[in-house]
């Protein structure tokens, strides 16, 4: 039987960047993942590094905001995660651009509400500033005339998701992690000492025995959890992207809007990419979602999200749609991400959920720590927060 | 506005389209023809001007079947016709398809959404990857054809063509015609493949004499005119700073001698227009010697969703009047299908064309094996070669990536780390040469690792055009 310190599923940004994190510190890794590096939401998603509470998190009331709030922690720790990304690596082609962000307001409503995330962000110790339609479009030429306002964070940039996955993998790699791509979970048997996993790998079961495994496994992460017996409550939900020619630089910045969704930005390739949080249509099987198949274009979200991107940045308007594309990410029933020890489930981890792109580095690390046994340093409170204990209900009935 | 729901969308009206669509407006269905170009008549008949009697490999009688299609075609009434229209992609609803089609003027799009959909968007060049041939004045035969063809214009002064399909004999001669010079006429398989493939298919060269006896016609008259024709000789790199000063000519594997020309012709064959019905989740199947994805059709020319029809070069490049017989029986199918004729009458309907349609598929199979252009065309790349011309990608980079940890092995996989198939052209310009690259190392068929995921939308269109189709 084969046997490693920590067995990582999923090749996407987080076990990649786990791999890594533990490899470093002298663990020794196998990394699994059913397709190939990169393919999932890591590979697909739209490289925003957002630090702003989203306005998916304004959009349901006061507590959940208030809850968002406090994962501002976590969006500073990020901020330097991602600032020393590329040392770290020793890699400059990640395409690491964090020249500002801004989430834009045109109507009366979306003015209020900018001024109600500013005042909580404020709260959090997160150094965004109110500005108006003339300062906006002081710092952004390219904004529409009618864009009254604007809340702009130093920080917010993007990073390129074709890239980062991969150099991750590549520094795993260099420190002695071990991958094994077009290799599937077939299940996970809590032992004395850890785990057995048996894993398929074209037409054969291998048995590999770990002292802890990580749950990578993204929008796939309930189905692996129901190996392992335990509920982790992470639905998928279908997203999709737009993306335009390559043109010159124009649009040095996160764009966002707080009142439709949009999140706009050009690539280092030249390209605009643009999404925001529209909805694709989910695979739907026999007995529930299929994520085997790709989610399908909604020609409502087609249309309405590049409206909102030419509405919110003219020029875009004339610019050329090369490709929509649609991908799964996903969500936790609080919209926290859900990150740290399975409670009850000794030696198993699980990270998964939100915006693992911006958070992704961030969380890796910290539950790196954790699995080492270290402390999470900085990132001890925040963690706390997005930790699987606060839905330890869910699996105090199962054996 | 609320948009009528077409019994039946057609997108392309080429010969394939015009068969169907007078079939379905036939059966008193309400049909919507969308094309980007102006007029009916596909790639086969561009207008205008179209009185033009341009040589084809088709003969005198095959055209003449053509343009009377055509003329019935473009007198249907009730056929919606939207002329310079780009269908960027359809998506599935629940009563049918939704078309997002946007004016080539870039004005705003629209939705046009019909119960049935047949797909009938003909064929394309198939592209080879050879040193130099991004630069401008290297062409493909479609491309110039469609000077030659459309506009009665030589788009240069000297051609050197090169490929393996015969298509260029007529090529050669529709350019001497119009008063352009071809310096040399190469077919880069050798006299002995040409040969075995005619035996092989003795009996349709038998059946097809007529298209031969076109093809010898034109061989004659090029022979007159001077124009020099060898066989398994071809144009193995392209040389000049900003535009083509020259062309290398030779046998792959040897340094060839250089002969000076302004325009550079390529003419390996042609690759089905699949991506609407593959984006919609239809099979297609590998085709073996030119690559590319044929649209997979049941016998009534139904593709394996519900609704979708193909046919004409989308289900495979079988010639035009093949295609003409194939949108004839997905017209009748769909009429048979919308319970306006019942299953015996569509039989009977569909008996006449099914059995011409057996005898053209023949001559297409002759036609398929003498142009094969397999034995060479994977000779001519080096490894500073670009073979995604969008995206400047090559071949080297391509080797370099399918390397290291985790080393990508589909083709999805290796456009996310090297940009091959991420530009304008949605891929279908290096996607044949990226899969042969991938099943040289893997050992796995292309077949098998599959192409670039098809996406919305097939051809580039400005994001206010889209952004409008909601218009609420
Ligand atoms: C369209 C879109 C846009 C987005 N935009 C942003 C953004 O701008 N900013 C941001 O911060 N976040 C964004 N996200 C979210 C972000 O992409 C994800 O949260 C993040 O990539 C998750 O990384 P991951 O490694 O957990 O998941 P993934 O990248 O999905 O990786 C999980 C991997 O696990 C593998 N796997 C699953 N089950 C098994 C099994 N049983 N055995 C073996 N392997 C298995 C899968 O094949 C997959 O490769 C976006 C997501 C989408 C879809
Ligand atoms: C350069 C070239 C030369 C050829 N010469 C010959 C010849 O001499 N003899 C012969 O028999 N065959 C020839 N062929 C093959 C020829 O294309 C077909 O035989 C015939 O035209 C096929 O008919 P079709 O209806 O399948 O497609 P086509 O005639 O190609 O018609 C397809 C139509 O669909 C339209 N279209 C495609 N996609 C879209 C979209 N997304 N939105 C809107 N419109 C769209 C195109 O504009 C086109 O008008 C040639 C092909 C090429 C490329």
């Amino acid at each position: 039987m084969d046997a490693a310190d920590v067995l990582i599923i999923g090749g996407g940004l987080i076990g990649c960047a786990a791999a890594w994190h533990l490899a470093r510190a002298g663990t020794d890794v196998l990394l699994i993942e059913r397709g190939e590096l990169n393919a999932g939401a890591s590979g697909q998603n739209a490289g925003s590094l957002h630090f702003q509470i989203e306005r998916r998190f304004l959009e349901h009331g006061e507590a959940l905001a208030d809850q968002a709030a406090r994962t501002v922690a976590l969006s500073r720790l990020a901020v330097s995660e991602w600032r020393d990304l590329p040392a770290a690596l020793g890699d400059d082609r990640l395409d690491v651009a964090m020249h500002g962000g801004l989430m834009v307001a045109q109507s009366d409503d979306e003015l209020r509400l900018l001024e109600r995330k500013a005042a909580l962000e404020a709260r959090w110790g997160l150094p965004t500033r109110l500005i108006d339609g003339a300062e906006a479009r002081a710092i952004a030429p390219y904004l529409a005339d009618d864009v009254r306002a604007a809340s702009f964070l130093a920080d917010e940039g993007h990073a390129n998701p074709r890239l980062v996955t991969r150099a991750l993998a590549e520094a795993a790699a260099s420190a002695g992690a071990r991958f094994a791509p077009q290799t599937v979970l077939r299940a996970l048997v809590p032992v004395s000492g850890g785990w057995r996993v048996t894993l398929r790998r074209g037409a054969a079961d291998v048995e590999v025995a770990a002292a802890s495994v990580l749950i990578a496994a993204g929008a796939w992460t309930m189905a692996v959890g129901a190996l392992a017996g335990v509920h982790l409550p992470v639905f998928p939900i279908g997203l999709q992207m737009n993306v335009t020619e390559r043109v010159a630089p124009f649009l040095p910045h996160l764009v966002q809007h707080v009142g439709r969704r949009l999140s706009m930005k050009q690539a280092h390739d030249g390209n605009v990419l643009i999404g925001g949080g529209w909805p694709s249509r989910l695979a739907r099987g026999e007995d529930g979602f299929d994520l085997a198949r790709a989610p399908t274009v909604l020609v409502d979200s087609l249309t309405g999200n590049l409206a909102v991107a030419a509405a919110t940045v003219p020029r875009v308007g004339a610019l050329n749609l090369i490709r929509t594309w649609t991908g799964v990410v996903a969500i936790t029933a609080d919209q926290l991400p859900l990150a740290g020890a399975v409670p009850g489930r000794p030696g198993l981890f699980v990270i998964a959920g939100g915006s693992g792109f911006t958070l992704g580095p961030t969380l890796a690390r910290a539950v790196s720590a954790e699995m080492l046994g270290r402390s999470a340093g900085d990132a001890a409170e925040a963690m706390a927060l997005v930790a699987p204990a606060r839905f330890a209900h869910l699996n105090a009935m199962l054996a | 506005m609320s948009e009528p729901c077409y019994d039946l969308a057609i997108v392309g009206g080429g010969p394939a389209g015009q068969a169907a669509a007078e079939q379905a407006v036939g059966a008193g269905l309400s049909v919507v023809m969308l094309d980007e170009q102006a007029r009916m008549g596909g790639q086969i008949l561009r207008q205008p001007p179209y009185e033009m009697t341009v040589a084809s490999w088709l003969d005198a009688r095959g055209y003449r079947a053509l343009k009377r299609q055509l003329a019935r075609a473009e007198a249907l009434p009730g056929l919606t016709f939207l002329g310079r229209t780009s269908v960027a992609g359809v998506l599935r609803e629940a009563a049918g398809f939704a078309l997002i089609a946007v004016p080539t003027d870039s004005a705003p799009g629209r939705r046009v959404a019909a119960r049935r959909l047949l797909v009938a968007a003909g064929c394309y060049d198939l592209p080879v990857p050879l040193p130099g041939w991004t630069l401008p004045g290297v062409m493909s035969a479609g491309a110039i054809q469609a000077f030659v063809k459309s506009q009665r214009l030589v788009p240069g002064e000297r051609f050197v063509l090169a490929g393996t399909h015969p298509l260029q004999l007529i090529l050669a001669d529709q350019l001497v015609a119009a008063g352009g010079t071809v310096a040399a006429l190469l077919f880069a398989q050798t006299p002995g493949a040409v040969a075995h493939a005619l035996a092989g298919h003795a009996g349709a060269a038998l059946r097809h004499a007529a298209p031969l006896a076109a093809a010898a016609a034109s061989y004659a008259r090029l022979r007159r005119a001077g124009v020099p024709i060898q066989f398994g000789r071809t144009v193995l790199a392209v040389e000049g700073r900003d535009e083509v000063v020259a062309a290398r000519v030779g046998v792959p594997g040897e340094a060839g001698e250089a002969i000076a020309c302004d325009r550079v012709g390529l003419c390996y064959g042609f690759l089905p227009q699949a991506d609407l019905p593959r984006s919609l989740g239809a099979t297609a199947r590998w085709v073996e010697r030119t690559g590319g994805w044929a649209t997979v059709a049941d016998a009534w020319q139904r593709g394996d969703v519900p609704g979708l029809y193909v046919a004409g070069e989308t289900t495979g490049v079988a010639g035009a009047p093949a295609a003409l017989e194939e949108g004839r029986i997905a017209g009748i199918a769909v009429a048979r299908d919308a319970g306006r004729i019942d299953a015996a009458a569509a039989g009977r309907a569909a008996a006449e064309p099914r059995r011409r349609l057996a005898h053209l598929r023949g001559f297409a199979a002759l036609l398929d094996a003498v142009a094969d252009p397999r034995a060479v065309m994977t000779r001519l790349a080096g490894d500073d070669t670009i073979v995604c011309r969008c995206e400047d990608v090559t071949r080297a980079q391509l080797l370099a990536a399918a390397e290291g940890v985790a080393a990508p092995s589909d083709a999805s996989a290796l456009k996310l780390v090297t940009r091959a198939g991420m530009g304008l052209c949605q891929g279908r310009g290096c996607e044949a040469a990226v899969l042969r690259l991938l099943a040289e190392r893997t050992g796995v068929g292309p077949e098998a690792i599959g192409g670039f995921t098809p996406r919305f939308p097939v051809r580039p269109v400005p994001i206010a055009s889209v952004g409008e189709v909601g218009g609420r």
